[in-house]
């Protein structure tokens, strides 16, 4: 008898052993690289490396390092405070400041959800799935696991899902890219002054340093209970996140670079996309390419929605929780019901391109970021809100840099537009 | 009766009418049901000047000071004062009526017997549109759709502030309202709080009720608070949990923290939860709790209704009776009806139902739910391989696992909020 309940003691103390060592290691920032790699991600990398080869790597380079700043004072701000991020702006900046950002952040992620179902759509119809069929099934399929089911279990399974993407890593190393190349494109900074080029590099800042990830990593480290002793490790966990994100775009691009770019592809579907993944996988690119498309696609279009109604509500005190009714939360649930309905309806219009529609979503991002990193400068930088942990002189010049170059990328693509070149 | 909205950046003028400033804050104490304005936060050229509120006349769209600002004496805020737009205004607030955390959008102030007081916390959408000027547009265009602009005015002896992180505010009279709440209450409102804030909150009800609140609580959060908490206090809270709860939250902490916990407690508690750690967590030994009326089969049914008026036992805790021999083995249930009812000589042995259905430590709870709902008991009793009473599974430790999946309350906040 005692010797059985030991045993059952010792057992159990493993198996919780092993899952705090997963949850130690899954943190917020890891978490919000991999979210962060939704069909924005995936769609604008793809197209770079395709139109402009590795011209651009060095400000997927320089987005980074501006992710890995801006996370970082998310995830710091959220430790010392416990507060989330537009907890923070409405109760430093009022009622107007906060009306300006939360639009701001509805348009960017509804523009996400509205990517996010086309890379549904786009992944479905690689494998011969109509969009009248897959993103009503989807945007149900979504609204009913977030509202009745444990929504975790179903984030667990799509991570792995997402996990597909080894495959550019992978492809990487067979197509066997000029790293010359590719090294020049890193560190030799050129942009065309022309509106392509131009909406190609505000997408790719805006899909590398998302607005939404900046609220999600901090209401993460809140939820977590991370608290300011415990931050140093956290660090660890934000520059692992960022590091995801930027490697991962990197090999998208260089892949795309080796593959499409001498061919002249322009990527215009989804199956074009795919067409970077032919020398790794053959015949099965499409598959493999829409199976990590779908997986990242439809874990995004669960999020999104459900982070932004979050973030509203907790700005403006409004009732929230997918446990409570149209009745109790009628804002949450109208918010969250809203935007999946939005995005479907968006991609179901009669004649819409995806895969430009994803890319333009990504622009919406892009123009909207430097109104957010401002907000996020200011309050990590605050040392009312942030006491001795406040922004120090070297972040505060990273943090205003890394707005002031998606500002530079976003007034130049408005100007050339306007301009009309 | 105006709104803090609607005075805050008004003009202040001299006698004379030269403007020295804007009136940029309003401080009280918060003490009593409506506190008074006491003072009045100028902001000048030359920075912030404080005065006391009876200095300012209030005249149509500015205030006038009754003397020049050189000859009004400057005033000291004690430290429990609070300004009601720095410390209150877009922070969360607790609505001790509705037993929820909202935002405060405005703030409204009352002229009571000559006085300016503190009414009520305005947390309505109406609130936002004064902030931003847009009131009469948005009640005008509700109008058109045929709608009422609703008011979300809540008085202020209803409000409870929060805590504020920052440690320029202490309130001096925290949390006595929270107190008074349900304590399932008390659960929703610390989830909706910041960690510290929560800590705050537990530190500060008796160790009764936070028990109670703190058994409401989420797990995940649970362990949170119980990590946080200050370890003396924490063991107290955990000896008025009921056992199977405490040793629950126990087992998800981390090893050093628990047992460091377990020592703190007092020794018959602490044995208590010790032995329901030895069993895993989803079996019945790890759900029951060892709080369990058993009784000696050789008592008579008079000696054994005495025992219970010695006892006390919890009001769920009778719904069963158990009846053991010398070694502690169970040998029957009786019904605290069926005791009632037996003559008073009836040994407990005669009077009891030996047949009795029980499951061994080890049986996993789903088993142990589906038992309970089959033969719709309010309680199962836990045996070990000698048939030794352990304890008791009761509906409400399996009532989770027997409603549908979508009924469970989820904690999805880390989806991001």
């Amino acid at each position: 008898m005692i010797r059985t309940a030991t045993a059952v003691r010792r057992r159990a103390r493993l198996r919780r052993a092993s899952i705090a060592a997963f949850l130690a290691v899954m943190g917020p920032g890891i978490i919000t690289g991999f979210a962060g790699n939704d069909a924005g991600a995936v769609t604008t990398y793809t197209a770079v490396g395709a139109h402009y080869g590795y011209s651009l790597l060095w400000l997927l380079l320089l987005s980074t390092g501006g992710l890995l700043v801006v996370q970082e004072m998310c995830a710091r701000m959220g430790a010392v405070t416990g507060k989330g991020l537009s907890d923070l702006i409405r109760e430093k900046y009022g009622v107007r400041w906060t009306i300006v950002a939360m639009l701001a952040l509805l348009i960017a992620n509804g523009s996400n959800v509205v990517a996010e179902y086309a890379g549904i759509a786009a992944s479905l119809e690689l494998v011969g799935v109509q969009r009248i069929v897959s993103v009503p099934a989807a945007g149900v399929a979504i609204w009913a696991l977030v509202v009745f089911f444990n929504y975790r279990i179903v984030e667990r399974a799509l991570f792995v899902l997402v996990l597909v993407y080894v495959a550019y890593p992978l492809s990487a190393f067979i197509v066997r890219p000029d790293w010359e190349s590719v090294a020049r494109g890193l560190t030799i900074p050129t942009l065309p002054v022309e509106q392509a080029a131009l909406i190609a590099a505000v997408a790719l800042v805006g899909t590398t340093i998302t607005p939404y990830m900046q609220f999600y990593i901090q209401a993460s480290v809140v939820d977590k209970g991370i608290n300011a002793e415990q931050y140093r490790y956290e660090r660890v966990d934000v520059l692992l996140g960022a590091i995801l994100t930027g490697v991962n775009g990197f090999f998208m691009v260089v892949v795309a670079g080796a593959v499409l770019f001498p061919a002249g592809i322009h990527v215009e579907t989804a199956a074009d996309a795919a067409r970077a993944l032919g020398p790794l996988a053959g015949d099965q690119a499409r598959l493999l390419f829409g199976v990590g498309l779908f997986g990242a696609s439809l874990l995004a279009a669960t999020v999104m929605p459900l982070s932004t109604s979050y973030a509203i509500c907790e700005a403006f005190g409004w009732e929230s929780g997918i446990s409570k009714d149209f009745r109790e939360a009628p804002v949450f649930m109208g918010l969250f019901t809203l935007l999946l309905v939005i995005g479907a309806v968006v991609v179901l219009l009669p004649g819409v391109p995806l895969i430009p529609l994803i890319l333009i979503s990504q622009n919406v991002n892009g123009l909207l970021l430097p109104i957010v990193l401002v907000f996020i400068l200011r309050l990590a930088a605050d040392r009312g809100v942030m006491g001795d942990a406040a922004n120090g002189r070297a972040t505060t010049l990273l943090g205003w840099g890394v707005a002031l170059l998606a500002s530079a990328l976003s007034l130049g693509l408005v100007a050339v537009t306007v301009l009309g070149r | 009766m105006p709104y803090l909205s609607e005075i805050q950046h008004r003009r202040v003028i001299e006698p004379n009418g030269d403007e020295v400033g804007k009136l940029a804050d309003v401080a009280v104490v918060p003490h009593g049901q409506f506190p008074a304005a006491q003072w009045a936060i100028l902001a000048t050229p030359n920075g912030e000047r404080v005065l006391r509120w009876a200095d300012l006349a209030p005249e149509i769209g500015h205030f006038r000071l009754r003397s020049r600002l050189a000859n009004t004496p400057d005033q000291q805020l004690p430290a429990e004062a609070l300004r009601l737009a720095r410390d209150l205004l877009d922070k969360q607030i607790v609505d001790t009526h509705g037993a929820k955390v909202v935002r405060v959008n405005d703030l409204q102030l009352s002229e009571v017997e000559g006085q300016l007081r503190l009414v009520g916390a305005d947390v309505g959408v109406r609130g936002i549109f004064r902030r931003i000027g847009a009131e009469r547009v948005a009640e005008r265009f509700a109008g058109i759709v045929g709608r009422k602009l609703p008011r979300g005015i809540i008085p202020w002896h209803l409000v409870e502030p929060l805590q504020s992180s920052d440690s320029r505010v202490r309130l001096t009279v925290p949390h006595t309202k929270l107190a008074l709440l349900h304590p399932a209450d008390i659960a929703d409102i610390v989830e909706e709080m910041t960690a510290d804030e929560r800590v705050a909150v537990f530190e500060q009800l008796d160790a009764e009720t936070a028990a109670e609140a703190l058994a409401e609580v989420e797990p995940e959060m649970q362990v949170s608070i119980v990590g946080d908490l200050d370890e003396e206090r924490a063991a107290d809270i955990l000896e008025e949990m009921d056992p199977d709860e405490a040793a629950d939250l126990l087992q998800d902490l981390p090893e050093e923290r628990r047992e460091e916990l377990v020592e703190l407690m007092e020794k018959e508690e602490a044995k208590e939860v010790e032995e329901l750690l030895t069993y895993p967590e989803d079996s019945a030994g790890g759900i029951m709790t060892t709080d369990v009326v058993a009784l000696a089969g050789e008592l008579t049914a008079a000696q054994a209704i005495d025992e219970l008026r010695v006892r006390k036992p919890d009001p769920e805790l009778t719904y069963y009776l158990y009846v053991i021999d010398k070694e502690g083995r169970l040998e029957g249930v009786i019904s605290l009806r069926d005791l009632v009812v037996a003559p008073p000589e009836t040994k407990l042995t005669a009077a009891m139902d030996p047949h009795v259905l029980k499951v061994l430590a080890e049986t996993p709870k789903e088993e142990v739910a589906s038992l309970i709902a089959k033969y719709d008991l309010l309680a199962l009793p836990v045996v070990d391989a000698q048939g030794t009473l352990l304890g008791t599974v009761t509906v409400d430790d399996v009532v989770e696992l027997m409603l549908p999946r979508g009924w469970k309350k989820r904690s999805l906040r880390s989806i991001a909020r």
